[in-house]
């Protein structure tokens, strides 16, 4: 229920899509679901809120609680499970290296998600372009170049290839209208299979049908802690952090697009063009979810290449999306989030020798952690998609 | 408000300790085993079940503790081997399948003190850890001839092979059932006087899942004229097995010919237990069970292992096999009890329709394997299939 102010919103645009000549046709009923769905959620969010930092703490204890009486209730001790997540996650050197190169392409896909949101946009396509960006970082081995220059290359044709994945979303937007929550899921599963043909027949290793072939020597990105899977990608996530965070708070572009996905009424009202912050949050998303994708496989040992079956990538997008919630759609908010959540991976792991709880319960655990915490900022996104909704309500004149 | 969450707090942190106080503990066991898969999974029927199988016969009898860390995504092979490494609790810790071939050279080299074990690859040479590959293609030749002579003895000319992604291991199966097919038909015509030439069907469908190419390929090959196909791609088995059982269907038949031979498991069970004829036991779970085996009775050496018919760990499907597949298909929840003893009768019909000599044949094959008189190409055939399918042709 609380999802359809969303989805109302996207039913509108696909209704306008399907009428592209009736565009004088309206919608009333949904408006006026939309409106009331709406008030309810203003009730809600009128409860008193607490600090941002308090509010995740309460989150994240609620979320632990109700992961141990799931375990309890299957019958595993959750004090000796959780022991061995936090000793998995961050109890050692060993562990924060690989909470850390867990959280590596989550900070990435998660600023993808970010940025659009920021922007007004709900970008769920980071999933399809980390699989082209990973494509392209491979392919880019099959030139021969020295080192430092080699990794650069293959960065920015991951880069590359992610916003060339996002720029039909963002010309279907503008001149069709299509609403991105749909073309993004469909261009996920285009990159789904696309790569699937790929690995078996353009970039397949010759002696091992199954995967494309090894990022070569010099275009490998180096490990932080031998013996870990922690590698320099995470530099590269922590530049684009900050380089996102640089573009949005510090420059006019993005001081424009945050005025545009606040309030696109009051942007409209002082000049500001929503056309072009389509193109720019969905290009600069493409970007993020790109690099995400090419550190993945440039980064993490051992096997360095893609997978049949992508399962060195596959829902590291939408985990993007939970990571960004977590963190509150900021890039700093991100980081802190992004190694939160890759210390359940890595702590999750561990779960499953210690007090041996089986793998699919140790993701129910963590999906409650994950939903927890991202029921505040949840609460946000509905109360501004309201508020868009009332003012574009006065301003449409309905 | 305020004191009010403190409160809350508080509350629930007391819920919390009174509900987990009385948990703590912990059992001890003899020795510890930890069986790594990959992202596949239980529930497969097949290669990652019979592994689980050999691991769970190995602990109950050694009275071992054994547990099951599995891939949530390729990311995780290496970090699970180390961490179960690290955790310095395991006399064992157990790779299935080569997909984790990459991260165990790593982890071998890594912790030199560790035992290791891992299945399905041969090539990574440590001192620490203890290879398992299986000859397909002895079991594949086994199964060829038996194809052969079943398919002419029916009046079949032809016998099929469904393969998954072209892959050097694959090559394995189709060089032993080629060589197979040759035999058969030699045979056949050595003990009837009739000549026999039942020629070859094969195709690469390029998937290890996808069950819908299966059928489609088998299709195929029934239309042709095919009297047996032989799985070679796990789970595709089903579509293949499928094709099958509509193309009995539509003659208003149940049992086979045409047949299919299974792979890998013991997939007699399946297709009301006529439909499949035998299978190409590949004994994973003898592999993961006699692993365990040496760590408990100290006689682990690492190097590579090779299981093959002489050895038990390639065999052609069995009676006394099947009683205890059949337990297997429950367990998967392919089959209930309640179709034991219809399976049996029916398996036991098929079986002893085909004349017996030909089972005695297959059995001399087998033999002849072991001895080494009869010898089966290819230990490693990435450069030489195509001179392979030029000496035993379709």
């Amino acid at each position: 229920m609380s999802f359809s102010p969303i989805f109302c919103h996207c039913f509108r645009k696909l209704v306008n899509l399907s009428c592209g000549c009736f565009s004088q046709f309206r919608v009333g009923t949904y408006e006026d679901i939309g409106s009331i769905v709406s008030s309810m959620i203003a009730r809600a969010t009128l409860i008193k809120r607490l600090h941002p930092i308090m509010e995740s703490m309460l989150a994240a204890v609620i979320g632990l609680m109700i992961g141990a009486v799931i375990m309890l209730g299957y019958g595993y001790n959750p004090v000796a499970a959780y022991g061995s997540l936090f000793q998995g996650s961050f109890g050692s050197l060993y562990s924060w290296a690989e909470s850390l190169a867990n959280a590596t392409p989550l900070i990435l896909t998660a600023l993808t998600f970010a940025v659009a949101m920021r922007g007004g946009l709900f970008n769920i396509g980071a999933e399809g372009q980390l699989y082209v960006g990973a494509l392209a970082a491979v392919a880019v081995s099959l030139i021969h170049l020295p080192s430092p220059i080699h990794i650069v290359m293959a960065l920015c044709a991951a880069m590359l290839a992610g916003m060339l994945w996002s720029l039909p979303i963002a010309l279907l937007k503008l001149t069709r209208g299509v609403h991105e929550v749909i073309s993004t899921i469909m261009f996920n599963w285009i990159a789904y299979f696309l790569a699937l043909y790929v690995i078996a027949h353009v970039l397949t290793d010759p002696l091992r049908g199954e995967k494309t072939i090894s990022i070569v020597e010099t275009s490998r990105l180096a490990r932080i802690v031998l013996g870990t899977t922690l590698n320099y990608g995470l530099l590269i996530a922590i530049i684009a952090a900050v380089a996102v965070l640089f573009v949005l708070w510090r420059t006019t572009v993005g001081f424009e697009l945050r005025v545009s996905g606040h309030t696109s009424v009051a942007a409209r009202y002082a000049g500001i063009s929503h056309r072009r912050q389509i193109l720019t949050v969905l290009l600069m998303g493409g970007a993020t979810a790109g690099l995400a994708g090419a550190v993945q496989v440039m980064g993490r040992p051992p096997t360095y290449a893609v997978l049949s079956g992508l399962p060195q990538l596959i829902n590291l997008g939408f985990d993007g999306i939970g990571v960004a919630m977590i963190g509150r759609n900021h890039p700093i908010g991100i980081i802190v989030a992004a190694i939160f959540f890759g210390g359940l991976m890595a702590g999750g792991r561990v779960m499953q020798f210690s007090p041996g709880v089986p793998l699919e319960l140790v993701r129910v655990v963590e999906g409650v952690i994950i939903v927890t915490l991202a029921v505040p900022e949840l609460r946000n996104m509905l109360g501004s998609f309201r508020r868009q909704f009332a003012k574009k309500k006065v301003y449409d004149g309905s | 408000m305020k004191v009010f969450h403190i409160r809350l707090a508080a509350v629930l942190l007391m819920v919390f300790a009174v509900v987990a106080g009385p948990l703590v503990g912990t059992a001890a066991a003899a020795g510890k085993v930890a069986l790594v898969i990959d992202v596949g999974g239980r529930g497969d029927l097949s290669f990652n079940d019979m592994g689980f199988k050999g691991a769970d016969e190995a602990v109950a009898k050694f009275g071992m503790e054994l547990v099951e860390i599995q891939s949530n995504s390729a990311a995780d092979y290496l970090p699970n081997l180390q961490n179960a490494a690290r955790s310095e609790a395991f006399d064992l810790i157990i790779g299935v399948g080569f997909l984790l071939a990459d991260a165990m050279a790593e982890v071998t080299d890594q912790f030199p003190d560790q035992k290791f074990a891992i299945i399905d690859v041969t090539w990574l040479g440590k001192p620490n850890l203890q290879e398992v590959g299986f000859e397909e293609n002895k079991g594949s030749a086994l199964v060829g001839a038996l194809g052969a002579m079943v398919a002419a003895h029916y009046g079949y000319d032809k016998i099929g092979v469904v393969l998954g992604i072209e892959i050097p291991v694959l090559y394995k199966f189709e060089a032993g059932y080629r060589f197979g097919l040759h035999w058969g038909n030699a045979k056949y015509a050595e003990v009837t006087g009739k000549s026999a030439e039942v020629g070859l069907l094969w195709t690469y469908t390029g998937t290890f899942s996808d069950i819908a190419k299966g059928k489609v390929a088998t299709q195929a090959m029934l239309a042709q004229g095919a009297g047996l196909i032989y799985n070679v791609a796990g789970p595709l088995g089903i579509g293949d097995l499928e094709a099958i059982t509509e193309h009995l269907e539509a003659q208003g038949k149940s049992a086979g010919p045409p047949f299919m031979i299974g792979v890998d498991a013991n997939q007699d069970y399946l297709g009301d237990g006529h439909r499949v004829l035998a299978s190409m036991m590949k004994r994973v779970d003898y592999g993961v069970y006699s692993a365990i085996e040496s760590v408990a009775n100290g006689s682990f050496k690492g190097g590579v292992r090779i299981l093959g018919p002489g050895n038990g760990g390639i065999a052609i499907s069995r009676q006394q096999d099947l009683g205890d597949f059949i337990d297997f298909g429950i367990k998967g929840g392919a089959i209930s009890e309640s179709d034991r003893s219809q399976i049996t009768a029916n398996w036991q019909a098929m079986r002893a329709a085909v004349p017996a000599w030909i089972w005695e044949a297959v059995e001399e094959l087998e033999a002849k394997i072991s001895s080494g008189e009869a010898k089966v190409p290819c230990d490693w055939c990435a450069d030489s299939i195509k001179a392979i399918r030029a000496q035993y042709p379709d």
